[in-house]
């Protein structure tokens, strides 16, 4: 073609650049004249060469010399040819829609930039962002773009479609043909090159084999290719299939990010490899560290349920100062054993009925732990009373030696009885007629019947064959005990009452005389009494006067009265009247006269503060202290060979002497065995669980007991009924007692646990206990949780080592 | 509690506790799960008695009542157990019949937490919710501008300089000088921030260090993680993955004789060494490893016999001023690597940061200054000091950057901001306002924790009981029973998803700012904050 058959277009006229707006005005304006060859002299005006429509399909050249500017060609048509005589500048065939570009030179960045349709070829290099975000519409066929040389960076950069080749002929780049991060985000298309590539976007397109079909293709395109750009002479260096390679995308599910090393291979292959082993503390560390799950069991478990049964002791029963198991008794009733509930009370003390079925304030009812709920204590009155008929015990064979009891009160009786039940000779001495002290003088009838009493002070005798009565000792008989015993035990009590010196204290009557005249009719109170002294005595003296005739009764006390429980309540029956505070200040023939000069009228005045102990008989050896006979933790006085017991060491309940004998019994035991104190009441320690009841019948139940009470929140009262107000006999007793602390077989953390980890088992030495599988037990405490009588323990599992 | 007990003035209902535990009778199986993971015995199986009415029609017959027990989960409410709220029953119920919840009243438990006279103490960090990082929008975007990139696709440099980098004619005189210019690492800009080993679990720091070595070596990351004051296992001081570690030595100076003995069979230089003088979560607190927790592994890489207590205290002795104590402690740990290993302060935010950092400029050795805010967390901690202690990391951060501005020296000593950074989650948001406000790069802790390990921990109250040991994942605690449940694999999975993930979002965020060659440090104007007096303060742009 020659150039004079071209419709001459100047980009300059009069020396002015015309606006790429007027350029192309007259370019549209020549092809509707009908030019189809039109030679623009491009001054880089914008977007020559495009969008000419309106020849419909005629074919149109465009020829373009000088400098065309950027987007030549942008929105070609399919009628279109162009051909840039030299270099071409930037987005060339910018969204080209179907035109062919030749561009003779090199272009510049961004050719081909959404490009649609068409081809572009390009004699020289390329730059940066050719082929980016070019398209195939299934409607046409695939854009093409054709470059001699190489490709600048980021080549074919979202390209979605079209065909590129990369000849690399005299390329700009030789040693990378396809530039700076080519293919990134490519998800079309496909690009043949001819040259080294430092790598493409391995995620978005893959090498491909090129197929004859695809070489017929390019081999054919290239003739074509190098015609148009004028290097059909250089066809010989681009005619080795061979070196020719392909990339095309990948597709959706090709799109395989690139094998990266698992982290579980890092860590055998990288890291182990480095560091040994086991990884970073591989080499200080044994225990195991592989992953667990968060439910364990076994070793693993956190915590860890214990059968504690009996590990610490009932509230009542630690209430009691006698100490005796008070639930284990009434879990003999629920297993239908009374007369074994009944003899039990014997290990512990000689007057299960007398005391704990009438005299005790029951300090285990006041410790019950079904009060917390505001439910009645068990009463155990009930079944102190049904003690008269327990049997008296054999005790086993005699040890020989010999222990001498000074006293035949309660504390006396106590350790007497005690000691005969291991076997040990005792002899009970006392100077009044009989045996019993307190209990038969001073405590009035309507307490207790009389037959009771002689029940089991008969009992007693029974047990003990040698007392002798009507002996009052001296400081020197009492030394004489001690060369003819093995051990000397003084418990006679506090007879001497104590007063308060005012004018007239003369003319009050002492409380237990007046008692003791009472319980013989020896005494008439009068129509008026005052009580100075509002303790349980008191009561007991003010309950006497009523039966004797009495009608006015004050009792009167410097401070709040101590009087409590049944005393009370029965001197409140007989009308006694308390009042508090009180001075006196003189006794005389009218009555008590107040410091506030008040006269208080009485007939009869007693004083029931208390009494002390008559302590003239004691040898020097034994030191006493305020009144009473000092003594250490094991009731040993300064004289080792002398113990003390009862009120003449502490004035207190029934109840406390009867357990000082109980202990002081234990420790002479021990000694007589030969063994320290210490050593003593260690050996008498209950281990937990023990099945101390079994052991009655010879050998002693244990008397000191290291264990710590029981938390009565341990223990679940939701299990029992709170409209219960009173009992009516002693099975109903014995059910709703909580066995604090002692399991009662019931079986509930057997099936409450979720795991069936725990089960029963008998023991070959009687009796049975509850286990925990560990293989199955994950800790979770449901057995703690139900355990009705608290005996279910979650402890912290031991420490595992690191 | 029970109704006819006397209560004391500690007693507590339900209603008064923080978290409330909600069961659901007819959804439990009563499979003990919930009891059995409860970390602090919050929950208990209990005996519930039920009374059943029976009264005819018309009231016919005589009315009866019946009594039955049911057995289910009771919520303890005295002080010492209280709920934590981690809700590890939830996650272990079969059947979703428990789940504590958050009171809808205020927390009467705060009243009450200071039982003999200790007051709270805890793990995790300031229980208030918020702060400023997150309201800091990026509003200068370049949409117009070729290369326009792409931060999904396209590779650009985040890095960041660790080191002091001399001015160019203070390192042509330092050439001439001393034959030596100070080391500079080229690090990712997301370091994590010191947990020592003990406050950390075995399984957890193995996690911790494992996920960095694989972003290094796998991933080209040059990720970085500190020790925190705790020593280094002995085989991590020998391997190659040290390059890897900035070793932290601090008030206690545990585990230093180890690392010292193993500086001649080490096989290559530690990143850099962190002197650690302050922490966000409580500054001026020092800090206690009760013996307990001190078994035998952590013994032998802290250097010290099992079961003694370990105190860091508040500062380092011997040092009575801020130069001397910079100056001695910098020279120093340059020293131990022949002047080869970068050495920087980190300081809890607080109006005295800037004295430090002023210091530091006259110190031509300071590798940098790493900044803690008060948002940061700590393995264990008075409440009041974590509550109420501290400075905000933006400001004292951006006072900071503007100080080195205003001399001429913002681009050599590098500032590295923590404390809160990805609190609410926004982790890449943060820490790109840090870096638009003068950092070079941000420390995390807390966040690794959650996101790499399901910390539960929350500003909420939730969990928070790093410090007593019993870390229901694992992650703070020394118990074989417990940290077993957190696979090293596991966590070193999540810290790579936790680093890929950052990365892209940072770049979401740097990309359209055009920044393809180097961080935006200090590009503050592209920040805008729709509070005028932060605006002000931080000297950025009121948007609204």
């Amino acid at each position: 073609m020659s150039d004079n058959q071209y419709y001459q277009i100047p980009g300059v006229e009069n020396g002015i650049r015309l606006e790429s707006r007027v350029l192309e005005e007259k370019i549209q304006a020549a092809v509707a004249a009908g030019h189809r060859r039109i030679q623009v002299d491009a001054y880089g005006q914008h977007g020559i060469g495009g969008r000419l429509w309106q020849a419909e399909t005629d074919k149109v050249l465009v020829r373009v010399t000088g400098h065309s500017g950027q987007r030549l060609g942008s929105m070609g048509f399919p009628n279109t040819r162009i051909d840039v005589m030299g270099p071409a500048s930037d987005d060339v065939g910018w969204l080209n829609a179907g035109a062919e570009i030749v561009v003779h030179g090199n272009a510049g960045n961004g050719v081909a930039n959404a490009m649609s349709q068409g081809k572009i070829f390009v004699g020289g290099n390329i730059g940066a962002r050719g082929m980016t975000m070019t398209k195939q519409n299934p409607r046409f066929a695939p854009p093409e773009l054709w470059v001699l040389g190489s490709a600048g960076d980021y080549f074919g950069e979202f390209m979605a479609g079209g065909v590129a080749v990369i000849c690399g002929i005299d390329p700009q780049t030789p040693e990378n043909i396809l530039g700076y991060r080519p293919l990134v985000g490519m998800v079309g298309g496909r690009i043949f090159f001819r040259g080294p590539h430092d790598g493409y976007s391995k995620i978005d397109a893959r090498m491909t084999p090129i197929s004859d079909a695809d070489w017929a293709w390019l081999d054919k395109g290239l003739t074509y290719f190098l015609t148009a750009v004028d290097h059909l002479n250089r066809y010989p260096e681009v005619a080795d299939r061979d070196r020719w390679q392909m990339i095309a995308a990948r597709g959706p599910k090709d799109k395989v990010i690139r094998k990266i090393r698992s982290m579980a291979e890092f860590q055998i292959d990288v890291w182990d490899r480095e560091l040994g082993r086991g990884g970073l503390v591989g080499d200080l560390i044994e225990a195991e560290m592989t992953k667990i799950p968060l439910i364990t069991t076994g070793d693993l478990r956190r915590y860890v349920p214990v059968w504690a049964n009996r590990k610490y002791r009932a509230p009542c029963e630690n209430a009691c100062p006698t100490g005796i198991p008070v639930h284990d008794r009434w879990r003999m009733i629920r297993e239908g054993r009374l007369d074994e509930a009944v003899d039990m009370a014997l290990a512990y003390t000689p007057f299960p009925a007398t005391v704990c079925g009438y005299l005790c304030p029951n300090l285990c009812m006041s410790a019950c732990t079904r009060q917390n709920a505001m439910m009645p204590s068990v009463d155990i009155t009930r079944l102190g009373k049904a003690s008269v008929k327990a049997k008296t015990p054999t005790p086993p064979a005699s040890t020989g030696k010999t222990v001498a009891v000074v006293g035949g009160g309660p504390a006396g009786l106590s350790v007497a009885w005690q000691l005969r039940l291991r076997g040990h000779e005792v002899t009970v001495f006392d100077r009044s007629e009989q045996i019993g002290g307190k209990i038969i003088s001073v405590i009035p009838e309507a307490r207790i019947p009389k037959d009771v009493v002689a029940a089991e002070l008969e009992r007693v005798r029974g047990l003990i064959p040698h007392v002798h009565l009507q002996q009052a000792l001296s400081r020197d008989d009492i030394i004489g005990l001690k060369t003819d015993f093995n051990a000397v035990v003084i418990a006679t009590g506090a007879q001497k009452p104590r007063t308060i010196p005012v004018p007239g204290g003369q003319k009050l009557t002492p409380a237990f005389e007046f008692l003791r005249r009472a319980k013989v009719d020896g005494i008439d109170p009068g129509k008026s009494v005052v009580i100075i002294g509002a303790g349980n005595v008191g009561c007991d003296v003010a309950v006497e006067a009523r039966r004797l005739g009495a009608e006015s009764i004050l009792l009167i006390d410097v401070q709040k009265p101590a009087a409590f429980g049944k005393e009370k309540a029965h001197a409140e029956a007989a009308g006694a009247v308390f009042r508090w505070p009180c001075r006196t200040r003189e006794i005389t023939d009218e009555g008590v006269v107040l410091d506030t000069g008040e006269l208080l009228p009485a007939h009869t005045a007693v004083i029931a503060i208390g009494d002390m102990p008559e302590l003239d008989f004691l040898p020097d050896t034994v030191k006493t202290h305020g009144g009473f006979v000092t003594v250490n933790a094991y009731f040993q006085t300064t004289d080792p060979a002398i113990f003390a017991i009862g009120d003449m060491v502490r004035p207190g309940l029934l109840t406390d002497a009867i357990g000082a004998g109980r202990k002081a019994a234990a420790v002479i035991a021990g000694i007589l065995e030969g063994k320290t104190p210490a050593e003593a009441v260690i050996l008498e320690e209950a281990q937990p669980g023990q099945e101390r009841i079994s052991e009655y019948g010879g050998v002693h139940a244990a008397a000191f007991d290291g264990r710590q009470v029981m938390d009565k929140g341990r223990v679940k009262l939701e299990y029992f009924d709170p409209r219960i107000t009173e009992f009516h006999d002693v099975d109903e007793c014995g059910a709703e007692c909580a066995s604090c602390g002692a399991c009662r077989d019931c079986g509930i953390c057997v099936e409450v646990c979720p795991q069936a980890a725990i089960s029963r088992r008998e023991l070959l030495t009687g009796g049975y206990e509850y286990v925990v599988d560990p293989t199955r037990c994950i800790g979770c405490g449901f057995c703690v949780g139900a355990c009705p009588c608290g005996v279910w323990d979650l402890v912290e599992n031991e420490p595992l080592l690191v | 509690m029970s109704s006819d007990a006397a209560i004391v003035p500690s007693s507590l209902s339900i209603k008064d506790l923080p978290w409330q535990i909600a069961w659901d009778l007819d959804k439990c199986t009563l499979c003990g799960k919930c009891t059995a993971i409860c970390p602090v015995h919050a929950i208990e199986p209990a005996v519930f008695r039920k009374r059943v009415m029976d009264t005819s029609a018309g009231v016919k017959a005589r009315p009866e009542n019946r009594f039955q027990t049911y057995y289910g989960i009771r919520q303890k409410t005295a002080p010492a157990y209280h709920c934590v709220g981690c809700a590890m029953c939830a996650m272990v119920c079969p059947n979703d019949a428990i789940m504590p919840m958050r009171t809808d009243e205020a927390d009467k438990l705060k009243f009450h937490i200071n039982q003999g006279g200790e007051p709270e103490r805890r793990g995790g960090r300031r229980n208030i919710a918020g702060g400023v990082l997150d309201q800091i929008k990026f509003i200068r975007i370049s949409m117009l501008t070729d290369p326009a990139l792409d931060a999904g696709r396209h590779e650009f440099e985040v890095r960041t300089l660790l080191g002091r980098v001399l001015a160019p004619e203070d390192n042509i005189r330092f050439v001439r000088e001393h034959g030596w210019i100070p080391p500079v690492r080229e690090i990712y800009p997301l370091i994590i921030g010191g947990m020592s080993f003990g406050a950390l679990s075995p399984t957890m720091w193995e996690g911790l260090q494992m996920g960095v070595a694989y972003l290094n070596e796998e991933l080209g990351m040059p990720v970085r993680i500190s020790t925190g004051e705790g020593g280094c296992p002995p085989r991590l001081l020998r391997s190659r993955f040290l390059q890897y570690v900035i070793l932290q030595i601090a008030s206690g100076y545990f585990g230093w004789d180890e690392i010292i003995h193993a500086i001649p069979e080490m096989k290559v230089d530690p990143c850099a060494i962190e002197i650690k003088y302050g922490q966000g979560a409580k500054p001026g607190d020092g800090g206690l490893l009760m013996w307990h927790k001190v078994n035998r592994l952590i013994a032998a890489i802290r250097g010290v016999p099992p079961g003694v207590s370990l105190p860091s205290p508040p500062t380092h002795q011997t040092q009575y001023s801020i130069e001397e104590s910079v100056a001695k402690m910098i020279q120093s740990m340059y020293m131990a690597w022949g002047f080869r290993v970068p050495v920087y302060p980190k300081i809890s935010a607080s109006s005295t940061a800037l004295a430090v950092l002023n210091n530091l400029t006259r110190n031509p050795y300071a590798g940098g200054l790493a900044i803690d805010g008060e948002d940061g967390g700590t393995g264990a901690a008075y409440n009041v000091s974590m509550d109420h202690m501290g400075h905000p990391i933006a400001s004292s951060l951006r006072d900071c950057y503007l100080n080195l501005v205003s001399v001429g020296q913002q681009n050599e000593i590098p500032l590295f901001a923590g404390g809160g950074i990805g609190k609410n989650g926004n982790l890449a948001a943060n820490a790109a306002a840090l870096i638009m406000l003068g950092a070079s790069g941000v420390q995390v802790g807390k966040y690794i924790m959650q996101a790499a390990a399901g910390c539960l921990g929350s500003e909420t109250a939730r969990c928070n009981i790093c410090n007593i040991g019993l870390c229901p994942k694992g992650i703070t605690s020394q118990d074989p029973r417990l940290y077993r449940r957190l696979d090293p694999e596991d966590v070193a999975r999540r810290i790579v998803d936790v680093y890929v993930a950052f990365d892209t979002e940072l770049r979401k965020i740097v990309a359209p700012l055009g920044r393809s060659t180097a961080l935006p440090i200090g590009m503050s104007d592209a920040l805008g904050i729709n509070d005028a007096a932060v605006a002000e303060r931080l000297k950025i742009k009121y948007v609204v």
